[in-house]
């Protein structure tokens, strides 16, 4: 359950919280429906979860809707999501006639709330083809990629570019991602919430439980990295980084993560990842269900290091996490983590395991700059990734798009 | 004295449909052909913007010189830049333009970056509303400053100078309806230098120059 707007104003000062209100006050009443494929698992739910309550705190008729599929949909689906962040793969003419039949399901659901509302706002792939399914649409419609969109493999982004042209705009995370498209595409990083149950401050005691249920060492240094267990995490070189600190220091390492609905692949990686333990004792591997916030919140309060070696990331919500729990981040150089991790300020960039392993080992020789490097990497998710500046850019694009103007200065 | 409007804003960050540059070349190219909205957001906008607080320069061409094409030396000559001492955007463009020339001449080999560390043009729109909050008499104006916005702060310190034809601060505009008696306090938030300056700290550099408002001259 999200926290209303003025709770924020603790932690980021009143004249935020002022500012969000008075935007909210210029749209007050407008209708607004996000649709995604997941309401649990994943960033994108979690975002959804706090923007819509937030919205209508601040005055907007926001909803969220979430569209069903089959098994074999979600297979389809993350097949294009793979293909978008580059992946070679193969969807047949079936495959795509499945994705359209799904979305022609939802669509007949859905449409007299999505032709009535005065803002659509289609999250990822998997919904993208809803817009033309809704010919009688009255609002602005907008398509939201939240993934690494910066290499896509040319087929299923050519199959997924003739549904996305059609939107009114499109949002990205950041400008690497964007794609040539006939309308104006905005760069919106997404953010977290300091007061979920992910990211609120939690008592020592908490804390204590959470190590001792997973019996981790409170006398060794531990490296922590949450996500999917997904490839492009890239779990198993997190493994291998592990095991070159691990002949010189000795450290723990968790690999936490759950599943998300959309997501079938997750089974095949947790054995791949199994595998690569080996067995150590000293790795854990963790299968968290979709609601385990607080634990995932305590481990990474745990944290010595916080990891996150994707080789692919849209914006990677676990790197904001650890820092706002100042902690030092070591990152895959991919994505929006480069938006994050500033080298020797907020963490370090890596591209291999033996440049996590190095990094690693730098911080457990430096421990004075483990806090030092935290503290940094707090203030700065602080000033620009939490959910205020987030939810004050959805706002801004709202009455941008819906003013139809697209200059230098709009007045409104 | 008339009342002092209290503008708020926010940035709202879009693609250019410029195509990205991958060497210094290309960037020279882009910034000649691109349009003002862009080049004002890669030198102007950067306060707004989700990025780190203490870069080496405020200028994003800067910025990229020395991270992506380790290009040191131009990163220090462009990142001296002060946009806010240019009359107008192309006299900044065409200074922009210069050292950049100056430095292919010197070099044998015109500096790449890696595939993915492209320079990406964008732009911005500044959405501004009205907060309904007026300012009053001078003396009101640091205690307002210090419950205002950044989207406050930048557009009457910074945006500001590109909006007035004088290239003046909104609050130094309007102290200079009352004539001298301010003239103290206006040489003060001249003195301001903005190169290293977040929002925050600017907001703290304005309440020490608005300090004493009570004794004017």
């Amino acid at each position: 359950m999200s926290a209303p707007i003025a709770a924020y104003e603790g932690i980021l000062g009143s004249s935020v919280v002022t500012q969000l209100r008075r935007l909210g006050g210029k749209l007050r009443g407008i209708r607004v429906v996000h649709v995604n494929s997941t309401r649990e698992g994943g960033g994108v739910a979690e975002i959804l979860d706090w923007m819509t309550f937030l919205m209508r705190d601040l005055g907007l008729d926001a909803s969220w809707e979430v569209i069903h599929g089959t098994q074999r949909f979600f297979e389809i689906t993350k097949a294009i999501h793979n293909g978008l962040q580059g992946k070679s793969v193969t969807l047949s003419k079936k495959d795509w006639r499945i994705y359209q039949d799904v979305n022609e399901q939802n669509a007949e659901r859905l449409r007299a709330s999505l032709e009535a509302a005065d803002i659509v706002v289609i999250h990822d792939p998997q919904p993208a083809c809803l817009l033309k399914l809704c010919p009688n649409r009255k609002g602005k419609w907008i398509w939201r990629g939240h993934i690494d969109f910066s290499r896509p493999f040319g087929p299923v982004w050519k199959m997924i570019r003739s549904y996305v042209e059609k939107y009114d705009a499109s949002i990205f995370s950041m400008s690497e991602f964007a794609q040539p498209l006939p309308h104006p595409q905005f760069l919106i990083p997404p953010s977290i919430d300091p007061l979920s149950e992910k990211n609120r401050d939690i008592d020592p005691a908490e804390l204590e439980t959470v190590r001792a249920e997973y019996r981790l060492d409170p006398e060794r240094p531990l490296l922590v990295q949450v996500s999917r267990f997904d490839r492009f995490k890239d779990p198993v070189g997190v493994i291998r980084a592990y095991r070159m600190v691990r002949k010189v220091a000795p450290v723990q390492l968790v690999l936490a993560g759950g599943g998300a609905t959309d997501d079938p692949e997750g089974k095949a990686v947790v054995e791949e990842v199994m595998e690569e333990a080996d067995r150590d004792p000293d790795i854990h591997v963790l299968l968290l269900p979709p609601d385990a916030h607080k634990t995932i919140n305590a481990l990474q309060r745990l944290a010595d290091i916080v990891l996150q070696k994707s080789t692919r990331e849209g914006f990677g919500l676990t790197v904001t996490e650890g820092m706002w729990k100042g902690k030092p981040v070591i990152g895959g150089d991919v994505g929006g983590i480069r938006l994050q991790v500033v080298n020797h300020h907020t963490g370090f960039l890596v591209n291999t395991p033996e440049g996590a392993a190095h990094r690693i080992r730098y911080f457990l020789h430096h421990r004075n700059r483990i806090k030092e490097m935290g503290e940094v990497a707090r203030e700065f998710v602080r000033e620009n990734f939490l959910l205020t500046r987030h939810l004050r850019d959805y706002l801004t694009l709202f009455l941008t798009i819906r003013s139809g103007r697209n200059g230098r200065i709009l007045y409104v | 004295m008339t009342l002092f409007v209290i503008q708020d804003c926010s940035l709202l960050i879009r693609t250019s449909g410029l195509l990205p540059a991958a060497d210094l070349r290309e960037l020279r190219d882009r910034i000649a052909a691109c349009g003002g909205n862009v080049l004002f957001h890669h030198f102007f906008e950067t306060p707004l913007r989700p990025t780190f607080d203490n870069p080496d320069y405020r200028n994003d061409f800067a910025v990229w010189a020395k991270l992506y094409l380790d290009d040191r030396v131009l990163a220090e000559r462009l990142g001296i830049l002060d946009p806010y001492s240019y009359l107008s955007l192309d006299e900044l463009r065409n200074m922009v333009l210069g050292l950049i020339d100056e430095r292919l001449k010197e070099l044998t080999l015109v500096p790449r970056a890696r595939p993915g560390d492209e320079f990406f043009f964008q732009e911005a729109t500044t959405v501004v509303f009205d907060t309904g909050e007026r300012i009053r008499h001078p003396r009101e104006l640091a205690p307002a400053i210090r419950g205002m916005t950044n989207g406050s702060i930048y557009y009457h310190f910074l945006e500001a100078r590109r909006r007035s034809p004088a290239g003046k601060d909104d609050f130094s505009s309007w102290l200079m309806g009352d004539g001298k008696k301010y003239e103290r306090h206006i040489h003060a938030l001249a003195s301001i230098d903005l190169f290293f300056h977040s929002l925050a700290h600017l907001r703290a550099d304005l309440l020490r120059a608005l300090s004493n408002m009570e004794s004017p001259g």
